[in-house]
């Protein structure tokens, strides 16, 4: 809950710095304030408790998926702000990456389903701006309206979702309705079964599951590339976190009756997400309909709710944003020259050979080769898929990922290619460097000491 | 005490780290002594280890950092155990480790890469280090691979010549071999037992009964490991080649380390070989060749480095002869010696060759006493030591070895023997070509020779003085004085000992030990009256026929590998390269790559980047869901 | 089950959908039929707002009407919150006080950003 009001007071006093002219605080403000609701998740530690009359409910479950959003999102801020503070918008901006993080960290940690819906809103609301707000680009504009656009659709089959299980249940509370559920098992209506399907399918809008992701390539790619790296990163991890808190709280139940439509949002998304990857040129789309692919892997835990499932989630989630965030560093660094191609990375190796070195961890974390995160976080979804029993589609899992592995490497040769531009295209900045060597770092080190992660939850 | 044992690796990592991060920048004058003294730490706390050890005989040192990893049933943890096993080993490591870091401080003083070599070797040291300390088999692994690694890096330390690496490769592939044995013996050692545990998996062995298949396979196995990294027939070729790299790495990595990392191994797992049926003869067939084909090429040898090369190569099979009868302390007693006097030699060497400014070929030297006495005398007191002649050091490990022979099979003593005198004969050669008579080289080298600087004769007399004296830590029963390194041991070979218990009276031992001492002088008489006396020198290449010019080519072994191996090899992978490789893999994995690309393409239609397109999509899959869940 | 329904409970439901879907009828067909035509070109153009229907899509128009109309509505919404405040002033006391202070605090602070930012400046 602390946690909470520490993130939300980022985004007031970024706005205040702005009435009082004194933007200069905001990059310490929000650094200490993300500290302090990093430490205050880790102070909720064990305490359980409900807040507002059961409407949100700190458990260690959304103690450990907010602490990771935070963590995310500090790494996140110091790639970021060199961004921010171009053009007039420094404050508005950061409120707004403020409120969108305060959604997030509602949505991992509701009872009620009014609370996830309010999360979901803050969250996206925010983010329809920040897609748009790199005013004079086409492009961007164009992102922030397609994803307004999909984004209210999808929220309306959502709450028709939410509309629907009151309807049939008379209650918003997660543990009333896991208590209908569970002494109406035998007997539940078909409105009640349209509800949970229309609430899976509004939040796989927002993780991005095919056949439900039609607007992250043309999102991804127009929206300004740190605002990309938050949306592929955050918002996915607190969508996966809402979703998980979802199906394990309320329908856990009904587990054999939702399974395959995760299955089929699972493998759907692997092989459209990898096989589109393939064709991509650009490496900001690329990096979209990677991230397809990987909510596909994220979803196979969920086949099955374990002890394992919140715990792969974490550490997938992890590994997947920290590498992720540390190539949105080189891809924001190739935003400056205006040239996102693949073929733009020529000669890469050649001027930043220890950089290109990193990268390429990063990438091969991507694609899950051992010993790095990446691979962790696939052994562990695939191994709770294997657990309960879905071989099939862990053969098709590890399949795709074969297909994920020649994308990044392609970019990789495309990194140690002789010709190309020379060294001076690229500048890194001494934030990107902070963050891309964080990354590795954490890649490397969830990769060796996954128990870091996995002996949590 | 367990406290420290995360210090002795740790020391000469920080080395590297500082060697090899700052390179360069590093001072010249500052990174020999950063390296030598982190090694130096290392000997400090063994030593300490050592003492505190002394006590109670089944006392070890464990230390459990964290768990390396856990998956499944396999719970791995990076874990360290010393006991007095592995402290022996830590003193000879650390000990002659830090004399010949001290070495190369005037050795390497004038390269241009001075940071990069410290650096390397301290790496080396540190994966030695975690090699005997491990307390599992994937953390020997490690360690193993590791100074595999560095050996590469070091043999082609010059890596502007060709040759040198070529060397290095060669080297790490011939590893490799014996690695991949190693590796196939770790997954049936975890497969049996469950463990990877050295405790574990010793002591659930021991409730096995002696020659199970499955002992006979693992023990095979771990040999095949040992045969790469110790050099022996089959895979002995590289360490000849080897000697292209600095000649301190020689001493400290090709003499007294790493090669009888394959000797640790082996006395480590000694309760396995043990139970084994058939292995040890096997180990004692291959030790036994091994020490007398080496012998034989060493013979023929006129490059002062590759005579000692080949000697190592049959002293190694000599310990391994001991490994086979089951003399497990033998033959690390024989490690411990043979640490000293090569090292000692290798130094020798690598003093004379710096005074010939960069000369190898000892056609081209002789006289050298005179110029060099201390390279001179401490030399002697090598050969002395390495010929077995008493009271230095080798003597007392080599009779150790031939009495122990003896005991479980005579004719193998016989072929032994011979090896030794062969040994007495080749190294009496060396001694006696390279330091008597006269100077044979040019005579720009004849005013350029002097006597190495203090830090290089500094090692070479405390190894001479280790040479001369260290074989006392193991006298003979029959001089009824206590056998400290065989007592030392005991409680790491004591199930072993309990199987090979034969014994050769005292009698025996006696008559066994003149004759070969008899043996032994007249050999070295016969080179003393060829080489000084007749002032004979071996003759150029070109003149060597017979069986000679065989041995001289050395027994062309690496010809022989070539038609049988590479060759075939060769011909078999461009084979497979025309038709497997572009015929069908080619075709199977373009192929896929294709249907792939064509999906993308087809799929791609539909992200037109209309949003009323998308919509539609989203609906329509939306339908697709209900019809799915309510209409099937 | 208290949400036990009977097809009955639908009736006014019914009527009401014929009710609203007559009138639109009735209005579109009545009027047509009643009213005077005068057809030119400007007539028949889609009306929206004033803005030209067809053309570029992206000319350059002033923003402030919509912004303060998404103004309004947004401030009109906040003030909602503070009737049922008001209604239940007296139970909810002091606290109720305090925490619709700190709302409207909030509320000042959007308003100062607003006028600080310049989007209610007409010129």
């Amino acid at each position: 809950m602390n946690t909470l009001i520490a993130i939300a007071g980022i985004g007031i006093v970024a706005m205040i710095a702005d009435i009082l002219r004194i933007r200069k605080i905001i990059f310490p403000v929000a650094m200490a304030g993300l500290a302090i609701a990093a430490f205050t998740a880790v102070s909720d530690w064990n305490t359980n408790t409900r807040y507002f009359n059961d409407m949100m409910f700190f458990d260690n479950y959304a103690a450990a998926f907010s602490l990771l959003i935070v963590v995310i999102a500090i790494i996140w801020f110091v790639m970021a702000v060199p961004d921010l503070k171009t053009g007039n918008h420094y404050s508005d901006k950061s409120a707004l990456v403020a409120f969108s993080l305060a959604g997030s960290v509602v949505m991992v940690s509701f009872s009620n389903l009014a609370m996830l819906f309010l999360g979901i809103e803050i969250l996206s609301v925010s983010l329809y701006v920040l897609a748009a707000s790199n005013k004079n680009n086409l492009l961007s504009n164009e992102a922030g309206f397609k994803y307004f656009i999909m984004g209210a659709f999808a929220t309306g089959i959502f709450l028709f979702g939410v509309a629907l299980i009151y309807g049939a249940c008379g209650t918003f509370n997660l543990q009333e309705i896991n208590a209908f559920v569970a002494t109406n098992k035998s007997d539940l209506s078909g409105q009640m079964y349209t509800g949970v399907l229309l609430m899976i399918i509004g939040l796989s809008f927002k993780i991005a599951a095919a056949p439900f992701h039609f607007w992250a390539p043309d999102v991804y790619e127009g929206s300004p590339t740190t605002i990309t790296a938050f949306m592929s990163t955050i918002v996915k991890v607190a969508a996966f976190g809402a979703l998980y808190r979802l199906m394990a709280g309320c329908f856990s139940q009904i587990n054999e009756w939702w399974t395959t439509v995760f299955i089929i949002l699972s493998v759907v998304s692997m092989l459209v997400g990898n096989i589109m990857a393939t064709r991509q040129s650009s490496f900001k789309r690329l990096l979209a309909f990677s991230s397809i692919s990987h909510a596909g892997y994220m979803l196979l835990p969920l086949l099955t709710l374990s002890d394992l499932t919140g715990t792969s989630l974490l550490l997938y989630g992890a590994a997947y944003a920290f590498a992720s965030i540390g190539i949105f560093s080189l891809v924001s660094v190739m935003s400056e020259n205006d040239d996102e191609s693949i073929d733009s990375l020529n000669g890469f190796a050649k001027s930043h050979p220890i950089k290109a070195i990193l990268f390429s961890v990063l990438l091969l974390s991507l694609a899950g080769i051992p010993p790095l995160a990446g691979f962790m976080g696939k052994y562990y979804a695939f191994y709770a898929a294997l657990k309960s029993g879905n071989t099939s589609i862990v053969l098709i899992a590890i399949i795709s990922s074969l297909i994920g592995v020649y994308y990044y490497l392609q970019v990789i040769i495309a990194m140690y290619k002789p010709t190309g531009h020379t060294s001076a295209s690229f500048r890194f900045t001494i934030y990107q460097n902070i963050v891309l060597w964080t990354c590795f770092l954490i890649t490397l080190i969830l990769g060796i000491f996954p128990q870091l992660i996995i002996g949590w939850l | 005490m367990e406290s420290l044992l995360w210090i002795i690796p740790v020391l000469p990592f920080i080395g590297f780290l500082i060697n090899g991060i700052f390179g360069n920048k590093v001072p010249r004058s500052l990174s020999g002594i950063i390296a030598s003294v982190a090694v130096l730490g290392g000997f400090i706390v063994s030593l300490l280890l050592f003492i505190s050890l002394l006590g109670d005989e089944n006392l070890s040192f464990t230390s459990k950092y964290f768990t390396w990893f856990h998956v499944g049933d396999l719970k791995l943890d990076m874990a360290f155990m010393v006991d007095r096993l592995t402290s022996v080993m830590l003193l000879v490591i650390t000990g002659v480790g830090f004399l010949i870091h001290v070495y190369s401080i005037g050795y390497m003083h004038d390269d241009k890469d001075y940071s990069r070599f410290f650096a390397y070797l301290n790496l080396f040291v540190f994966f030695m280090l975690l090699l005997v300390m491990g307390s599992n088999y994937v953390l020997m692994f490690v360690g193993w691979e590791g100074v595999g690694l560095c050996s590469y890096l070091l043999i082609g330390f010059w890596f502007t010549n060709n040759n040198f690496n070529d060397a290095a490769k060669k080297a790490f592939i011939m590893n490799r071999i014996g690695d991949l044995g190693f590796l196939l013996g770790m997954f049936l050692i975890y497969q049996t037992f469950g463990s990877l545990n050295f405790d574990e998996v010793h002591s659930n062995a021991m409730t096995y009964a002696y020659g199970q298949p499955v002992l006979t396979t693992i023990t095979l196995l771990l040999f095949v490991g040992a045969m790469g990294k110790s050099a022996q027939i089959p895979l002995f070729t590289w360490l000849p080649d080897a000697m292209a790299g600095p000649t301190p790495v020689s001493a400290l990595i090709h003499a007294a380390t790493m090669v009888t990392a394959g000797i640790y191994m082996i006395v480590r797992a000694n309760v396995l070989f043990t139970l084994s049926v058939f292995t040890p003869e096997f180990i004692a067939v291959i030790g036994l060749l091994t020490a007398l084909l080496a012998a034989f090429i060493g013979l023929k040898q006129n490059d002062i480095k590759k005579v000692l090369a080949y000697s190592t190569v049959s002293q190694l099979g000599f310990m391994f002869v001991a490994l086979g009868v089951g003399a497990y302390t033998t033959a690390l007693f024989h490690v411990v010696t043979h640490a000293f006097f090569k090292g000692l030699l290798f130094l020798c060497a690598g003093s004379v060759i710096h005074a010939m400014g960069g000369e190898q070929d000892i056609r081209k030297m002789g006289g050298l006493s005179a110029k060099l006495p201390v390279t001179h005398l401490t030399f002697l007191i090598g050969t002395l030591a390495i010929a077995g002649l008493p009271p230095f050091a080798g003597f007392f490990s080599k009779d150790e070895i031939l009495v122990k022979v003896f005991a479980s099979s005579p004719w193998m003593y016989g072929a032994l023997a011979l090896a030794s005198v062969l040994t007495a004969i080749y190294m009496f050669r060396l001694y006696f070509v390279t330091f008597k008579g006269q100077f044979r080289g040019s005579h720009h080298q004849e005013e350029h020779l002097h006597e190495s600087p203090p830090s290089m004769t500094f090692p070479l007399i405390v190894l001479a003085i280790l040479s001369a004296l260290g074989g006392f830590i193991g006298i003979p029963e029959i001089f009824h004085a206590p056998n400290l390194i065989s007592e030392y041991l005991a409680p790491v070979t004591h199930f072993s000992s309990s199987y090979s218990a034969r014994a050769v009276s005292h009698e025996t031992e006696i008559i066994l030990l003149v004759s070969t001492l008899l043996f032994l002088l007249v050999a070295i008489w016969f080179v003393y009256n060829k080489y000084v006396k007749r002032q004979a020198i071996p003759e150029p290449d070109e003149d060597i026929a017979g069986f000679g010019k065989t041995l001289a080519g050395k027994f062309y072994v690496d010809e022989i590998y070539t038609y049988l191996i590479e060759k075939p090899l060769n011909a078999i992978s461009g084979l497979g390269y025309k038709f497997i490789e572009t015929g069908l893999i080619k075709g199977v994995v373009d192929g896929t790559a294709q249907v792939v690309g064509a999906l993308g393409l087809g799929i791609r239609t539909i992200q037109t980047g209309k949003t009323g397109t998308y919509l539609f999509a989203m609906v329509i899959a939306l339908i697709a869901f209900m019809v799915i869940k309510f209409m099937i | 089950m208290i949400f036990l329904s009977v097809p009955s409970d639908y009736m006014p439901m019914a009527i009401m959908f014929v009710v609203s879907i007559g009138f639109v009828l009735t209005t579109i067909f009545v009027t047509h039929l009643i009213g005077p035509k005068r057809k030119s070109d400007v007539k028949l153009d889609t009306f929206e707002c004033g803005i030209e229907p067809q053309g570029n899509s992206r000319i350059p128009f002033s923003i402030k009407y919509f912004l303060v109309a998404i103004l309004f509505v947004l401030f009109d919404v906040e003030v909602i919150f503070m009737y049922p405040w008001a209604v239940n002033f007296l139970e909810l006391g002091m606290y109720g006080f305090i925490e619709m202070i700190l709302f409207i605090s909030l509320f000042m602070l959007g308003f100062l950003y607003i006028v600080r930012k310049g989007a209610l400046k007409w010129e």
